[in-house]
């Protein structure tokens, strides 16, 4: 117990800095409970670095301190703290605006949890902590549409959660341990296998939003605050990934379940990108790239254990990931949420604009941008694995993805019709904050990619 | 060492700065393409003593190299020379120009990726080039994206070269994956299936980059960009792309994937020859004319003689490069580039039209110009290959058609009235002069090339340069006397529509891959919320289930506050405002709430859960049935 409690610092610090909040949030001093949420992010950040190159488990082998979780803690615990800066600009002087800090903060928590969990219960908490929390922020705001969004997002979960839950204890039944890493009991025992697989897949899917356990999505995102959306866009679907492969990769491979993960992945890409084409609100057509996205992280899943491309592109995926939604996320909220809303917007705010092609080309995957690295790592992978179907077909929707993201672009250096909604009014300090970090990342960490795990 | 990053990083940041400062933009980007010409001098000299190599840092365990045999050595030299010469010209064709700056910093840009394509030691490194080299041709094609139908030629350019990218990925990390490295000359060793399927994979890479048949639509669409944009697009850089990847992996390909090269070469420079002979647009005439001679080139790659490729490509870019400058100064004087504008513009500029004479005559092959002696060398490469019955008189017609549209545009641009005179274009008449001589003189230097590269080509008997030359000589007469429509007959139309088999790429993959998002998007709408089967009875019934609920709950609310009344009547010891107002205020909470509830779509979560729990059959069966589980 003395042994384990260093390693758990980063998590400590973040409860710390929750506790604050929710103090100076009950004295109604709201901006003060975002000081303590950045501080708190940023001082468990620095903390994660000297773990970085850990390799262990704490609480008997139920959490895990290692590669995939050091990483997870450095690409999370700042996208929360970009994803506080663009609420306070969303929502900067409302009521309950501190409860929206304070409970983001809440979440990565959990969020934290999933992406090192070495254990079955540990696993039901980080789905259960995150889940809670985004339940209330996607109904913040009070309206139909949000309550909607709210009400769907939780009936998703609670009957996701429960068949997960449920398939668990199969798994429990047969391995007779709640570690994953007694999960190489199963080789013998198929059925029990596929029971406690589906069961994950359909937890940990709705979480990541995977075809078919996405319906939640779109109208969440659509529902909820922007900059809500851009949390649960990256951090929640990021964590939920990494806890898929600290679960797959202890899993027999007789399951065979890099087939279906290949599967899939391979659905869920295409369909997201296919439905993105047709989308005419902007934030609709992000939410259903990001499904599409998720598929490429998939990739990465299938080919656990068979390639050593597969946790380094995980591991800069997800940061590109988190930089590059994030980013346009930060332009949405600064555009407007409609297609036709962005029409003109690079030329009006050209800094603003350029900012935007570079984090949708990153998304695209077009080099030297962050977004391009992942993608080869992931490709390299999967072919790597020996799944050159499952790389045809990404790289086939790569295609698709340039479609979807030019039809951003393009409009968004058309000329303005006349007498729309102005462009000029200066954005707020923390919204250019955001904007500027996101995109300097997506430019340079493709060239400094060599500097990230191998 | 020293030569590479100056070949490198002087067009990168003279770019850079242009884009930064927005001023001065001609002499910056003139001082940067020439720095950069003098590295690849420099590179070319220190390369034919001995390999110059650099290793940057990269991806872990893949780093980036930047390699310069003798080979890159000569293309970097092309693409530097073009690009000094390209820009000379653009600094009068663009005067005019507000957005200046753009141009010259995308163009820099842009000749920056290729210079990082043809030195590229690794595949990592080529293959970021290359998808580099597809956006900064998306920027230069949609330059003047403000004009009707620019933007999506250049989306549709875009789109289309990346679609056949796939074949680089896939050949690229086959060979990375056989092999275990990713540096391209280790790669280089992979034999048998592996090196057939990377060879066939880098083929439909460079079928979509070099525009070859099937997928040649999208480059004569591409002529929508500034005319220096097409000069440099078309002479050594974005379509040189391709068949420098085949003449680069030459090496490793077996007699399968050559014969496919040679196959598809062929019939490119046929059909789009073709296409040129019945175009009615000089630009666009000319871009047809790239395809097909890129197809000469890959004819010349599958006959096993890439050196033969390298030539004429070489040839070809000082060649095209001419030709695109001066359709690009009887542009500026007609407003158009559409034959019948055109018609005359030759004889009111003399000195132009002699440049355009000369560089025609030299693509069609006439001795002593440069792509004589290449074009010699591809059909000696045709006619000595195991596959001469099928390469030879593809290569043949192919040349036979050259000569032809040549012809017909000299005819077109001399004969006519000539209009009044012009002013003179000093910038423009200088880049092309020179391009107009490397076009004529290049030639002389081929000896002394093939030694540097170390493949000598057997000079061939007085009977292949015979043929080369009655072909040439008959399709320029053919072309100058003739009209298309009688030399095409029935072909003219399927020509003049760019030969599309079922509609093309639009047709095939475009229109398709649309109705199907459509599909998917009224999937998710539509057939959601249509009532079908078992969703819709279990869907229903919830909701009834539901309705009673809220009904139950309702009546158990009034009751309440009717016995709470009751009991705040009969005790009357409270205050009896206050207790009706909490408890009718309760109720009506309670009656809102549920209105907000009926507000709810919430019959769709059951549709949707009923789909999630299809998907969840769907994953059961595929582990149940999956190979090599029982």
């Amino acid at each position: 117990m003395g042994r384990d409690l260093p390693f758990l610092i980063p998590e400590i610090l973040l409860s710390l800095a929750v506790v604050a909040m929710l103090i100076a949030e009950m004295v109604r001093m709201a901006r003060l409970a975002l000081w303590f949420g950045l501080a708190g992010l940023a001082v468990a950040t620095l903390a994660t670095l000297p773990l970085l190159t850990a390799d262990t488990t704490v609480f008997g082998g139920t959490y895990r301190i290692d590669l995939l979780s050091g990483w997870a803690k450095l690409i999370l615990l700042p996208g929360t703290a970009m994803a506080l800066l663009l609420a306070r600009a969303e929502i900067a002087g409302q009521q309950r605006e501190g409860s929206v800090y304070s409970l983001l903060c809440l979440v990565t928590l959990g969020a934290l949890m999933l992406a090192g969990s070495g254990d079955m219960m540990l696993l039901v908490l980080g789905v259960v902590l995150t889940g809670l929390g985004s339940f209330a922020l996607v109904a913040y705001p009070r309206d139909d549409a949000a309550t909607e969004a709210g009400m769907k997002y939780l009936v998703f979960g609670a009957v996701t959660g429960s068949v997960m839950i449920y398939g668990l204890t199969f798994w429990f039944g047969g391995a007779g341990s709640t570690l994953f890493s007694d999960l190489g009991a199963l080789e013998d025992k198929p059925l029990i296998a596929i029971a406690g697989l589906t069961a994950v897949i359909v937890g940990l899917g709705y979480k990541a939003s995977l075809v078919p356990f996405h319906f939640w999505a779109p109208d969440a995102y659509d529902g909820a605050p922007v900059s809500v959306a851009a949390y649960l866009s990256v951090i929640t679907k990021v964590a939920a990934l990494f806890a898929f492969a600290q679960v797959l990769r202890d899993l027999p491979v007789e399951s065979n379940w890099p087939l279906v993960i290949a599967m899939i992945s391979a659905v869920t890409m295409t369909y997201g990108y296919l439905t993105a084409l047709v989308q005419t609100n902007l934030v609709r057509l992000i939410a259903y790239s990001s499904i599409a996205q998720t598929g490429y992280f998939l990739m990465g899943i299938v080919a656990l254990g068979t390639s050593a491309f597969a946790i380094p592109g995980l591991i800069v995926l997800g940061a590109a990931y988190v930089a590059m939604n994030l980013g346009a996320f930060a332009i949405i909220l600064l555009a407007g949420r409609g297609l036709d809303d962005i029409r003109g917007f690079g030329r009006r705010r050209p800094a603003a604009g350029v900012a935007m092609v570079v984090f949708l080309l990153s998304l695209t995957g077009i080099p030297p941008l962050f977004g391009f690295v992942g993608k080869v790592y992931l490709f390299g992978a999967a072919i790597d694995a020996g799944y050159l179907w499952l790389a045809v077909i990404g790289i086939l929707n790569s295609v698709l993805a340039l479609g979807v993201y030019l039809r951003i672009v393009v409009p968004m250096y058309q000329s303005a019709p006349e007498a729309t909604k102005s462009f000029d009014k200066p954005s707020p300090r923390a919204l250019t904050a955001v904007i500027g970090v996101t995109a300097v990342l997506t430019l340079c960490m493709g060239l400094l990619a060599g500097l990230l795990p191998g | 060492m020293s030569f590479l990053a100056l070949t490198l990083l002087a067009p990168l940041l003279s770019g850079l700065t242009i884009l930064a400062l927005r001023r001065a933009p001609e002499a910056l980007a003139l001082a940067g393409t020439v720095l950069g010409l003098i590295g690849a001098v420099g590179l070319f000299i220190a390369a034919s003593d001995g390999t110059v190599e650099a290793v940057l840092p990269g991806l872990p365990d893949m780093p980036l190299r930047l390699v310069a045999t003798p080979l890159t050595a000569v293309l970097a030299l092309v693409v530097a020379t073009v690009a000094v010469f390209v820009l000379t010209y653009a600094t009068g064709y663009m005067a005019g120009d507000p957005e200046k700056a753009r141009f010259f910093g995308t163009m820099l840009l842009f000749v920056t990726a290729m210079q990082g394509l043809v030195l590229a030691g690794d595949w990592i490194m080529l293959l970021a080039a290359w998808e580099m080299i597809g956006f900064a041709s998306y920027l230069l094609i949609g330059f003047w994206h403000g004009r009707a139908g620019v933007a999506s030629a250049a989306t549709r350019a875009f789109l289309y070269t990346r679609s056949a990218d796939l074949g680089l990925y896939l050949g690229a990390f086959l060979l990375i994956g056989v092999a275990g490295t990713s540096e391209i000359s280790a790669t280089l060793a992979t034999t048998g299936a592996p090196a057939l399927i990377a060879g066939l994979l880098m083929l439909v890479a460079a079928m979509g980059k070099s525009a070859q048949v099937p997928l040649q639509d999208w480059l004569q669409r591409a002529m929508a960009g500034p005319t220096p944009v097409s000069a440099l697009l078309h002479s050594a850089t974005l379509v040189a792309a391709g068949a420098i990847l085949l003449i680069r992996t030459a090496p490793m390909m077996p007699g399968g994937a050559l014969l496919a090269i040679g196959i598809v070469g062929g019939l490119t420079a046929v059909i789009t020859g073709l296409i040129a002979l019945a175009e009615r647009d000089l630009k666009r005439l000319l871009a047809a004319s790239t395809a097909s001679q890129y197809g000469l080139m890959l004819v010349a790659i599958g006959a096993g003689v890439p050196i033969a490729a390298l030539l004429h490509l070489i040839a070809h870019a000082a060649i095209k490069s001419s030709l695109f400058l001066g359709a690009g100064v009887f542009q500026h004087d007609r407003e158009g580039t559409g034959l019948d504008t055109l018609a005359g513009a030759g004889r009111a500029r003399p000195g132009i039209f002699t440049g355009f004479a000369i560089a025609a005559l030299a693509l069609a092959g006439i001795p002593p110009l440069a792509a004589f002696f290449s074009k010699d060398a591809i059909i000696a490469a045709a006619l000595a290959s195991t596959a001469a019955p099928w390469l030879l008189p593809l290569a043949l017609a192919g040349s036979v058609l050259t000569g032809t549209y040549m012809g017909r545009a000299l005819n077109v641009l001399w004969t006519g009235e000539a209009g009044p005179a012009r002013t003179p274009v000093p910038f423009m008449a200088i880049g092309m002069g020179v391009l107009v001589a490397l076009a004529a003189g290049l030639g002389f230097s081929f000896g002394a090339l093939e030694h540097v590269l170390g493949a000598q080509i057997e000079k061939p008997g007085w009977i292949v340069p015979a043929m080369g030359l009655a072909v040439a000589l008959g399709g320029l007469a053919l072309g100058w006397f003739m009209a298309p429509a009688r030399l095409l007959g029935p072909l003219l139309a399927p020509a003049q529509n760019g030969f599309t088999v079922a509609g093309g790429m639009d047709g095939l993959i475009l229109r398709p891959s649309l109705s199907i998002a459509a599909a998917c998007e009224a999937f998710e709408q539509r057939l959601l919320a249509a009532q079908v089967g078992l969703i819709r009875n279990l869907g229903l019934g919830t909701a009834r289930l539901a309705d009673r609920g809220d009904d139950t709950l309702f009546a158990f609310s009034i009751w309440i506050g009717q016995q709470s009344l009751r009991l705040g009547q009969d005790t009357r010891s409270i205050d009896t405002n206050f207790i009706d107002a909490a408890i009718f205020g309760l109720v009506r909470r309670i009656v809102e709430a549920g209105a907000r509830a009926r507000h709810l779509q919430s019959g769709l979560i059951h549709r949707e859960l009923a789909l999630t729990v299809i998907g969840i059959g769907l994953i059961v069966i595929v582990l149940l049935t999956a190979p090599h589980y029982f």
